[in-house]
């Protein structure tokens, strides 16, 4: 519906008539003879009124008053406002601006010029109102498009990590449990370390990143992937170089200035590292290890602690992570395991509610 | 009719006639401008010395004797409303008998028309 009614406010009869037949047959003219009524008829008509004429001078509330409560109520985007004045004079129109008037027409009013400055303010103020209204559809769909995109990406994320476990006859859902470990640790993380200054949406890339830290075990051959008894030295050389693998396959796709590409490169790389530089492929040492391989490391272990494999029995919860604190499997760097113990909460709800799952 | 009032009272007919556009139109303003309570609302404030509520009834008035076109009579209710706002309330209560004469002769002159 379009918006066709002025709203006259000035306590002269004289002045509103004068208003009045300038906008008689075009506008449907709405009256107020003091501030009050002129609150009272805006809160009810706010919606139709494409625009007001102010007296500043009227008894009960005045026009400063009115336009306070415009801009209280979130008035003064949709309806424009014309003050009526007696004089030009630069302190009285440098004020009607600042409080947000559109325009100042004076006495004696000049009907044609009165027209056409309303039409302009009307018009400016509808195309105004249209654009915006336009920047919010516009602002939805890029958000809806985003999404979709989100959702296909983690689908394309899954199933691409899924066919390692899928070929390694492991169970399907490590990768699931390491991402949300790795999403615990690293909210503790953001609220632990605010110096980092770590967003939400970079740890939502890091934990999709996490995804992928075993996808270079797709280049393990069957005869060592799959063998059921200890592995020879050679064997396990063979088999630690899964994170170099995964780099490779990350380098044909090479995005140097994406985040997401980093993240993932670091993941794949850098998550057998050791804090004390004994770790592989590169014998990293302490914080020169990505604090997102830190993670995932610790996510990946402690994953591997509490769940059932092929040849071995799970830990206790409780054990686990007295195991990963007493330096049991793997060393990590003291400020990661305050992390962890400071996480210590989320990550056993987070994993009793895993083992439930796994029951039913 | 309406152009010889305009006359006797040293008002600005051409101007009036282009704003409200025909004699009729210009007899409805009149009429309101009978009924306008400014004029009395300065008259009450003089009398009560309140030189704020006179300034502001002045400037009421001094808005709708312009839009009417009464140039003499606004003349002098502007002058008044200067010295009002300025607070030069003795100033404006020696200018009042002459806003007073003025207005008169307005009222007498529109009562002959309506």
């Amino acid at each position: 519906m379009k918006r066709n009614t002025l709203l006259i406010a000035d306590d002269v009869l004289i002045n509103r008539e004068l208003l009045k037949d300038i906008f008689e047959g075009k506008f449907n003219i709405l009256e107020a003879s003091n501030g009050e009524e002129a609150i009272q008829i805006l809160d009810e008509k706010k919606d139709e009124i494409v625009l007001l004429f102010l007296d500043l001078i009227m008894p009960k509330k005045d026009g400063l008053e009115v336009m306070k409560h415009m801009v209280l109520n979130g008035m003064m985007d949709t309806i424009p406002v014309i003050m009526i004045t007696g004089e030009a004079t630069v302190e009285s129109d440098v004020k009607a601006y600042e409080l947000g008037a559109s325009d100042i027409i004076y006495k004696p009013f000049e009907p044609a010029v009165v027209t056409r400055r309303t039409q302009n303010i009307i018009e400016l103020f509808e195309h105004r109102i249209s654009i915006e209204n336009e920047l919010e559809i516009r602002t939805q769909e890029l958000y809806e498009s985003k999404k979709k995109l989100e959702q296909s990406n983690d689908f394309l994320i899954n199933a691409l990590s899924s066919v390692v476990e899928f070929r390694s006859l492991e169970s399907g859902e490590h990768i699931q449990r390491v991402k949300k470990f790795t999403k615990i640790i690293l909210r503790h993380w953001k609220v632990l370390h605010t110096e980092d200054q770590l967003t939400d949406e970079q740890i939502e890339l890091m934990v999709n990143a996490s995804a992928l830290h075993d996808i270079g075990k797709i280049a393990i051959p069957d005869s060592i992937l799959l063998k059921p008894g200890k592995l020879t030295e050679e064997e396990y050389a063979e088999m630690k170089k899964h994170t170099i693998y995964g780099c490779k396959m990350l380098e044909n796709f090479k995005q140097e200035e994406n985040e997401f590409y980093r993240y993932c490169y670091n993941i794949c790389r850098y998550h057998h590292e050791r804090y004390d530089g004994r770790g592989y492929p590169d014998g990293l040492k302490g914080d020169a290890i990505p604090i997102c391989a830190q993670v995932v490391s610790v996510a990946d272990v402690y994953d591997a602690l509490v769940s059932k494999r092929v040849y071995k029995n799970s830990f206790t919860i409780e054990d686990a992570i007295r195991m990963i604190h007493d330096g049991e499997c793997g060393i990590f760097s003291p400020k990661l395991l305050e992390c962890f113990d400071d996480a210590k909460e989320d990550l056993i709800e987070a994993t009793e509610k895993e083992q439930q799952t796994m029951k039913e | 009719m309406i152009k010889q009032l305009y006359q006797n009272i040293e008002g600005d007919y051409e101007t009036a006639i282009s704003r409200m556009q025909n004699d009729e139109r210009i007899q409805k303003y009149l009429k309101f401008f009978l009924a306008d309570e400014s004029y009395m609302q300065l008259k009450n404030a003089i009398e009560m010395n309140d030189c704020d509520s006179a300034f502001r009834a002045a400037h009421t008035l001094k808005g709708v004797c312009q839009n009417m076109a009464f140039s003499s009579l606004s003349k002098v209710v502007e002058e008044i409303t200067e010295e009002l706002r300025a607070k030069n309330f003795e100033k404006a209560v020696e200018i009042f008998p002459e806003v007073v004469e003025k207005y008169e002769i307005v009222v007498n002159e529109i009562k002959k028309v309506i």
